[in-house]
């Protein structure tokens, strides 16, 4: 790609970044394409993280059952719950519900794991459990949508896509943000949508959550009919029809993109497919994520894919644990539910962590773990938890975060979010910072407002920074 | 470059400050902010009108490293637009109180009493947009290249920089861009060669008359008002149901295009269709307008979802069809435009008394309204379709839960074996290994794991302590036993309690109780998983889908009650709180209905009659020719559909924070002239088509040196040079292998009317193979087709005037593999074969037909060497539909010149 001149605009950067799934973006920020841009000539922060892992327990995992413990649910079990709950909540609440599982400490560290994850326990001095996370949506739609962009009322970029937009991608065969089994019910697109942002900011979907893992497919990502042989020809005639027009024409870059467009498509046929192959992968490896038993197959190979693309240089890998129902929606049935959503994941996700951590990728990889809220310490029906935006917990991993570290407190029943309260905003700040961006400086400029990620709020937790 | 460092941050704006105060403040004023600039740490920049060397920097927060990079700022953008002075806030002042003490400050310091007073002070003819239309002078000039006033609108601003209009662009470019800006499709080489030899100076107007008169221009220029109604035919957000009878708007579009409503007209039915004198069908269809957004359907908070879905209507309104962002001020005064909280809900009071929802639920899930035309006979057709719908649903959940219930059966028969079997393997083993246990012993795999969890986690219940007991001492007969008896003891007293009902009643002994609980527990140890493909073999799995698929297939080709979908008039809201910070549970004092304040273009303002909405007022108070935004909003949007750019850039946005125009003066007389054409939009593609500045060459002989002066093209010193839209590729790649299927109008979504989109394993079976316009292939949010989502298809929940025009990798994917390009190539190859033409000839049909034009010698020359190159290597077939694919996919063909 040519470099650009001081003379594009900004419209003309991006048509010819998009191409390239580039760091372009990041590029004219820094260089300060626009030299009115006050913001975009300051240098952005060093990264502690170069690229993100985001597992999205589609449904909201309970808090209190997990890695938020509260003996006062033991204690309480079954009176009501001593102070007001929120104006309005999803479904009638009744009393307080005791956790089915036992915490046991771990590690050097010493935090509390529930019995729900024997082997993620393990590793608990890597984590960094936010126990104070808290939004505003009871409801799935609303809380997915608002913890993936930030809001739950107008269509806006997701974080994927903001990190895409500030910082590209390592490769250029590769898109800077994949997401793997998304959901498409809950905001569906719009979870991993650009918005307003250039369309190469947009996440690329790798089947949803209604295939398994093992035959997904990029969307035209092959072509049962010319070859590999002859289209590398027909490519070849492409290029030559298009330098013919593009002489003819002024110069523009996004005549000039649209010839590598052709060969990034081309590579990526066979980078893609040879991303996803697990099959090369060694035994030990495809056991350490689970695959090969059916319980942990499904989520062991979305892990597995994550980390192969991950260590090829894309910026951002989402990977959903949902089937076609909304996975840890336990408003009956907790502890059947909890247990099998648990195992399923628990597996995985410290195969997955060992594994980049002998790789030594951890230390500047940010992993985050979450659903789109917690759970009700109280009970509904006779054995289920309601939804809980008001103080739930996501953790963190690797790259700039404190291991064996927890952040915040709820309540002493685990309803609200009371110490260190960290709002999705002010995780989204913390993990751009992660990521080397400041969120009041990574702006876009749409119907005449500066967008951010974080709208107007949002403060970066610096307590949990190494 | 559009990007400002301070409009994110929230600010308060002070307009006319007195141009004398711009360089000395008092200096009381100074030494009272530095005391709450000490104590609170905001910041505070001063920017003016490109004035910002004259403003004093308080030193103070110069040399503060917070703010320091911010106090050099002067901001082109800003000084540009009218506003003198901006107070920014950065987040880091969080006190409402500090806020509004900077501001009483400021106030004194311009000698108004109050906040309010100053803002009171900001008379709206500062933002441009909101002054009448002007009726400027044609400027006098004599040249070649005017030929419509336009011209001489456009000739004089590129006079004043000393540019020269490029040359015309040769009659092959200029029929295929005009062809395709006015019906979305490719000439044909029979249209071409007419074109090409007809000298006459009327030839090019002939063209533009007769595809204004074709049908196919309504679906192209149809589908460019779809884009600003936010048109979708599923309702997306939380519930994705599918909107069956918005097709009937869709049409509406279609049709007010091809006739030419005029714009006034347009405007009124598609907010108050149902309410003018003698409303029609189609009237009542336009309203469809204001029921196509996307809501929250399952929302629990009636009161909240309205309020919502009235904030979605005002924000379409006003984007749609007055350029502005009125719905920034549903919880406060616009930060921006002279909007007020109070003109929110003034207007949110008219749709507050429209009814958006009709009467029935399904579910949690509301109903929109729709006005119903069924006759008595469609009624009962859709009586006993509803009853067939009803029928193959239960089946289906009967099976479901039938085999359900036999596989709880059987696993509670087998009760014992469970437990035994659990003895084999600790909790932790994988589920790979309990299946071929499970397989032994001739039990559901899933059972048997979560049967071991189960045990585990219930390690302390007295039923299954036991199990532990006899499972550490490795004591299997005895568990068996054990458990045998309890088992057949409690079946022996079930079977000997009285029939009437008795598996709910409780046993007195404690042990036989707990085990029947034990047993009978669906959450218990023999749960049975909840997902089907978990639950379920494989053959009793495929038939449940089959039942299902079955009753889907129904419901999605069952005959829908014939209905638009359209709002009518509710209870009358004179007046409505002001909601604090837009939330619905904190009323504010009320307002009235009414109109935005600063938008009043007269005295006499639209009297909202008691007993209806006044949604009709509102719609004739905008369509009213004095409205200062109506007629420029929509003149503009024609010329960026024309032009690929408006003469004001931000077409949904004319306010303080949009752009300026490019040439107020021609968007004004252009304005004026819609407005005396009867808002006739044929009469507005008339002239602009005939102008020579839409004639022009998309290239300059000078343009690499005209690039520096005006990088954007903003003075039209070329034409653009524009990538087809997502429909105009799919449309022309069909067109041009001869498979279009020109058919207008009727329903395509192959959903019934309010069906989810999604079926039992969350897959959307909508397809995209109908080879229609593509106006006509079914727009589903969340989920859209790919081709159009790759190729910047605008999101279908917000109003859009202008699209994006990216460049990404996967539009390279799509082109080379998607099946419709495929197809369309195999059948331009496949008559090529047939006919067996010279080879020649035939690339120069294949050029006619595909660019638009001839090929050069040396193009004709290389291309009958490439083909030959294949034809070496494989099938005529296959190199012929090699190479036609890499003419529709060249940019000869994905661009306009």
């Amino acid at each position: 790609m040519t470099s650009p001149s001081p003379l594009q605009t900004r419209r003309q950067m991006l048509q010819t970044s998009a191409l390239g799934f580039g760091a372009l973006a990041f590029q004219s920020l820094l260089t300060g394409a626009s030299s009115n841009d006050v913001a975009s000539r300051q240098a952005h922060l060093p990264a502690r993280a170069k690229r993100i892992v985001f597992m999205f327990m589609k449904g909201g995992p309970s808090h209190v059952d997990t890695f938020d413990p509260k003996p006062l649910l033991d204690r309480d079990h079954g009176k009501p719950l001593p102070f007001d709950l929120p104006e309005v909540t999803f479904a009638k609440q009744g009393n307080l519900l005791k956790s089915p599982w036992k915490f046991h400490r771990h590690g050097q560290s010493g935090l509390p794991v529930s019995e729900l994850f024997p082997e993620l326990a393990k590793h608990v001095d890597d984590l960094c459990i936010l126990r104070s996370v808290h939004g505003t949506n009871p409801a799935h739609g609303g809380a997915a949508l608002k913890l993936h962009t930030g809001s739950d009322q107008f269509v806006r970029p997701s974080f994927g896509s903001w990190i895409s937009y500030g910082l590209g991608t390592e490769n250029e065969n590769l898109p800077a943000f994949i997401t793997i089994c998304p959901t498409l019910a809950h905001g569906g697109v719009n979870n991993w949508g650009a918005a307003f942002l250039p369309s190469y900011c947009q996440g690329t979907p790798i089947g949803n959550a209604s295939l398994p893992a093992a035959k997904i497919r990029v969307d035209h990502i092959t072509n049962a009919r010319i070859s590999p042989k002859m289209q590398r020809q027909q490519l070849n005639i492409i290029r030559q029809l298009n330098r013919d027009f593009n002489t003819r024409t002024s110069p523009n870059p996004a005549l000039e993109g649209r010839l590598d467009s052709f060969e990034l498509a081309f590579r990526m046929q066979t980078s893609m497919p040879e991303i996803q192959d697990l099959s090369k992968e060694s035994r030990a490896s495809r056991q350490l994520y689970g695959i090969d038993d059916p319980l942990t197959d499904d989520f062991g190979r979305q892990c597995l894919m994550a980390r192969r693309f991950l260590e090829r240089g894309v910026r951002f890998v989402q990977v959903t644990h949902s089937d076609s129902h909304v996975q840890w929606d336990q408003h009956g049935n907790l502890y059947q539910g909890h247990t099998k959503n648990a195992a399923e994941v628990d597996r995985p996700i410290a195969g997955f962590l060992s594994d980049l951590k002998a790789r030594g990728l951890l230390d500047d990889t940010l992993v985050l773990w979450g659903g789109e809220f917690g759970r009700t310490p109280t009970v509904q029906g006779s054995d289920g938890r309601d939804h809980n935006p008001h103080g739930f917990t996501l953790w963190m991993a690797g790259g700039g975060v404190k291991g064996g570290f927890a952040y915040g407190a709820t309540d002493e029943y685990g309803y609200y979010a009371v110490e260190n309260k960290m709002h999705v905003h002010d995780l989204h700040a913390t993990i751009l910072h992660l990521m080397g961006l400041d969120h009041e400086r990574l702006t876009y400029r749409y119907g005449g407002r500066d967008f951010r990620l974080t709208d107007v709020e949002g403060n970066v937790a610096t307590d949990i920074l190494t | 470059m559009r990007r400002s460092p301070v409009s994110d941050r929230p600010e308060i704006i002070i307009h006319r400050m007195p141009e004398r105060q711009l360089g000395k403040p008092e200096p009381p004023v100074y030494s009272l902010l530095s005391l709450l600039l000490g104590n609170r740490h905001p910041t505070l920049l001063w920017i003016t009108r490109g004035h910002a060397k004259k403003v004093k920097i308080p030193t103070d927060l110069s040399r503060n490293p917070k703010t320091k990079h911010l106090t050099h700022a002067t901001n082109p953008r800003l000084a540009r637009s009218s506003v003198s002075w901006y107070i920014i806030v950065l987040p880091n002042m969080r006190s409402r109180l500090s806020t509004i003490l900077i501001l009483a400050i400021m106030a004194r310091c311009v000698g108004a009493d109050t906040i309010s007073g100053l803002i009171k002070d900001q008379a709206p003819h500062k933002l441009w947009s909101l002054n009448p239309v002007s009726s400027p002078g044609i400027p006098a000039l004599h040249s070649d290249f005017v030929r419509t006033p336009v011209d001489s609108f456009i000739l004089q601003s590129l006079n004043e920089k000393q540019l020269t209009p490029a040359p015309p662009a040769d009659k092959t470019t200029l029929l295929r861009r005009v062809t395709q800006d006015l019906t979305g499709l490719p000439p044909t080489i029979e249209e071409i060669k007419r074109f090409l030899s007809d000298s006459s100076p009327q030839a090019f107007d002939r063209v533009v008359d007769s595809l204004l008169e074709s049908p196919q221009y309504g679906v192209r220029w149809g589908r460019h008002w779809l884009d600003v109604a936010r048109y979708a035919d599923s309702n997306g957000l939380d519930e994705n149901i599918g909107f069956g009878n918005a097709w009937r708007y869709r049409d509406y579009v279609v049709n007010a295009f091809n006739a030419d409503k005029p714009f006034n007209q347009f405007i009124i039915e598609q907010v108050a269709g149902d309410l003018i004198p003698n409303p029609t069908q189609e009237s009542i269809t336009a309203t469809g307008f204001l029921q196509l957004g996307p809501k929250v359907m399952a929302e629990p908070d009636i009161e909240k979802l309205h309020l919502d879905v009235i904030d979605e209507q005002i924000d379409t309104l006003g984007k749609a069809f007055l350029g502005m962002t009125i719905a920034c001020a549903r919880c406060h005064d616009h930060k921006f435009d002279p909007i007020k909280q109070s003109d929110y809900y003034s207007l949110a009071a008219i749709f507050k008394g429209t009814k958006t929802f009709g009467g029935e639920t399904m579910g949690a899930i509301k109903y929109w309204y729709e006005h119903s035309i069924a006759s008595d006979e469609d009624k009962q057709r859709i009586e006993q379709a509803d009853k067939q719908l009803k029928k193959l649903n239960a089946a289906a959940s009967s099976y479901k839960s039938k085999a359900l219930a036999k596989i709880r059966e059987q696993a509670r028969s087998k009760a014992v074996d469970y437990l035994v079997a659990c003895m084999e393997f600790n909790p932790d083993t994988s589920l790979a290994e309990i299946t071929s246990i499970a397989r032994i012993y001739g039990l559901h795999p899933r059972i048997l794991h979560h049967c071991r969890q189960h045990l585990e986690f219930q390690r302390e219940a007295p039923f299954f302590k036991d199990w532990h007991r006899f499972s550490a001492a490795r004591k299997t007969d005895e568990l068996r036993h054990h458990y045998q008896s309890i088992f057949d003891e409690l079946k022996t007293q079930l079977t000997a309690l009285p029939k009437d009902n008795p598996s709910n009643k409780k046993l007195t002994d404690h042990r036989l109780e707990a085990a029947r609980v034990a047993l009978q527990d669906r959450a218990g140890f023999l749960a049975v998983p909840e997902l089907d493909s978990f639950a379920f073999d494989p053959n009793t799995l495929a038939e449940y889908y089959r039942l299902l698929t079955v009753a889907r297939n129904f419901e999605s080709s069952a005959p829908d009650s014939p209905a638009i979908m359209s709002v009518s008039d509710g209870e009358t809201a004179t007046e409505i709180p002001m909601y604090v910070r837009g939330n619905h549970k904190r009323p504010g004092p009320k307002v009235p209905r009414g109109v935005p304040t600063a938008m009043h273009w007269s005295q006499t303002l639209p009297t909202l009659p008691s007993n209806s909405s006044g949604r009709r007022e509102l719609a004739e108070w905008i369509a009213d020719p004095r409205h200062p935004l109506t007629a420029r909003v929509m003149v503009n949007r024609i010329w960026t559909w024309h032009f690929g750019k408006g003469l004001v850039t931000s077409t949904e946005n004319f306010g303080t924070t949009g752009a300026l125009p490019s040439n107020p003066e021609l968007l004004d007389w252009l304005a004026a002239y819609f407005i005396k054409s009867g808002w006739s939009i044929k009469a507005m593609h008339r002239l602009i088509l005939r102008s020579s500045t839409w004639k022009m060459a998309s290239q300059h002989p000078l343009g690499d040196r005209y690039s520096q002066i005006d990088p954007e093209n903003e003075l039209h010193w070329k034409q653009n040079l524009r990538r087809l839209e997502a429909e105009q590729i799919r449309d022309s790649i069909l067109a041009v292998s001869g498979r279009l299927d020109p058919q207008l109008g009727g329903k395509t979504l192959p959903l019934r009317n309010r069906q989810f989109v999604f079926n039992h394993t969350s897959e959307d079976h909508t397809t995209y193979e109908s080879l229609r316009r593509a106006l006509y292939l079914p727009v589903i949010r969340n989920n859209l087709y790919p081709l159009f989502e790759q190729f910047d298809f605008p999101d279908p929940t917000m109003p859009t005037g202008s699209r994006h025009e990216t460049v990404i990798a996967p539009q390279a994917l799509v082109l080379l593999n998607d099946p419709l390009i495929l197809d369309s190539a195999s059948a331009m190859a496949e008559s090529l074969v047939e006919q067996d033409q010279d080879e020649t000839e035939a690339i120069q049909a294949l050029y006619l037909q595909t660019l638009g034009r001839h090929p050069t010698t040396e193009e004709l020359q290389r291309d009958a060497m490439l083909l030959a190159n294949l034809f070496a290597q494989t099938t005529k077939h296959e190199s012929w539909m090699l190479y036609c694919q890499s003419l529709l996919a060249s940019n000869g063909f994905l661009y306009l010149k």
